[in-house]
C-alpha cells in the first residue's frame, strides 16, 4: 500500500469552488481526461446533500507494454462520486480506477471546505494498493502463456529440424548406412539450439511491441 | 464543456450539464444560508429538488439511457457493478484529517 496526500488553499470561496469544479474538464493541462459522464445522481429532499456518481474516461499514460501485457486498453475508465453537503459545506469527493482494477486500485479522495469567507482549503488523499492475490493469478497467466509460446516454438523448432535432418540424410542413406549410430549425439545439442531460436521472435515482440524501457 | 464516452451521447450530455448547472449555481448559496434550522433547510431542499426534477427530469432520462447502452457496449456496466458491491458510497464518507 502507497499513501499520497497534498493540501493546499484556493483564494476563492467555498461557492465559488463548488460550482467550479463541474467546469473543471476538458482542461489544457489535464488533457489525459478526456470524457466525462453522469452516471446517477440524487438530491436529498431533507438534508440538501447532492450525491453524484460519474464515469471519466482517460488516455492512460502506462507503457503500451504494460496495457498489453495486462490486458488492458488505451482507455482508462474512474468510477468518481461526490458529496456536496451545503448544510456542513463539505466537498467529498472519491475516486477509484474501474480499469485494471483486477490488478492494483488507486482510491483518492478530495475534500473542498471553508478556510476563511475567501479561501478553500483543499486536501487530497490517495491510497494505491497492488492487489497482491490476484498478482499471483496475473504471474500464473503469464507464465501458462509463456509456456504455451514456448511449447508451439518448441514443435516449430521440431519440425524444422526434422526437414533439415530429411533433407541432409536422406541424399547419404543412399550411398551408406554408417551414419544412422551418431544421430542421437548430434540431434541433442541440436535440438537444444532449436529451441533457443525458437524464444527469439517472442523476445523481439516483448522488446519491439510492448517498447520495454 | 467535455465529451460523453460515447459521441452519440455528447449532444444529450451537454443539454443535461448545462441544465444541471444553471439549476445548480441558483441552489448552491441560498442552501447554504437555508441550513440555519433544520425546517427551512429540508423546506428549502424539498422546493429545489422537485424543482431539478421539472427542469431537467426529461433531458437526465434520455442522457441516462444513451450513456447507459454506452456504458454496456464497453463492458463497463460489470466493472462498475463490483465497484458498487466493493464500495457503494451511498452516505457521505468522513471527511480525511489533515
Amino acid at each position: 500500500m502507497h499513501f499520497f496526500s497534498q493540501a493546499f488553499q484556493y483564494d476563492h470561496p467555498w461557492s465559488h469552488v463548488v460550482i467550479g469544479m463541474w467546469h473543471k474538464y476538458p482542461n489544457s493541462k489535464c488533457t489525459h481526461v478526456v470524457s466525462i459522464d453522469t452516471i446517477d445522481r440524487s438530491i436529498d429532499p431533507q438534508t440538501g446533500i447532492i450525491r453524484t456518481e460519474r464515469v471519466l474516461g482517460c488516455k492512460q499514460k502506462a507503457p503500451m507494454w504494460i496495457v498489453k501485457l495486462f490486458g488492458g486498453s488505451e482507455d482508462a475508465f474512474v468510477r468518481e462520486i461526490s458529496f456536496v453537503d451545503p448544510a456542513t459545506q463539505n466537498v467529498t469527493i472519491t475516486s477509484v480506477n474501474l480499469s485494471l482494477s483486477q490488478f492494483a486500485t488507486c482510491y483518492e479522495q478530495i475534500h473542498y471546505t471553508p478556510a476563511s469567507a475567501t479561501q478553500t482549503s483543499f486536501l487530497q488523499t490517495a491510497e494505491i494498493q497492488a492487489r497482491m492475490a490476484l498478482w499471483r493469478s496475473a504471474a500464473d497467466g503469464l507464465e501458462k502463456w509463456l509456456v504455451q509460446r514456448f511449447e508451439q516454438n518448441a514443435q516449430l523448432g521440431k519440425s524444422g529440424f526434422t526437414d533439415v535432418l530429411r533433407n541432409l540424410w536422406e541424399e547419404r542413406d543412399i550411398g551408406s548406412h554408417r551414419w544412422e549410430t551418431d544421430s542421437a549425439c548430434i540431434l541433442a545439442p541440436f535440438q537444444l539450439f532449436f529451441i533457443c531460436i525458437s524464444w527469439i521472435p517472442l523476445f523481439n515482440s516483448l522488446r519491439q511491441g510492448h517498447s520495454l524501457p | 464543456m467535455s465529451q460523453s464516452l460515447s459521441p452519440e451521447c455528447t449532444p444529450l450530455k451537454k443539454e443535461y450539464d448545462s441544465c444541471f448547472n444553471s439549476w445548480f449555481e441558483g441552489y448552491l448559496e441560498p442552501a447554504v444560508a437555508a441550513s440555519a434550522s433544520s425546517s427551512t433547510r429540508s423546506a428549502y431542499s424539498e422546493r429545489k429538488a422537485e424543482e431539478f426534477q421539472q427542469k431537467c427530469g426529461k433531458i437526465w432520462e434520455q442522457y441516462k439511457s444513451c450513456v447507459q447502452r454506452a456504458v454496456k457496449e464497453r463492458g463497463l456496466d460489470k466493472l462498475l457493478q463490483q465497484a458498487r458491491e466493493e464500495n457503494p458510497l451511498v452516505e457521505p464518507p468522513t471527511p480525511p484529517v489533515k
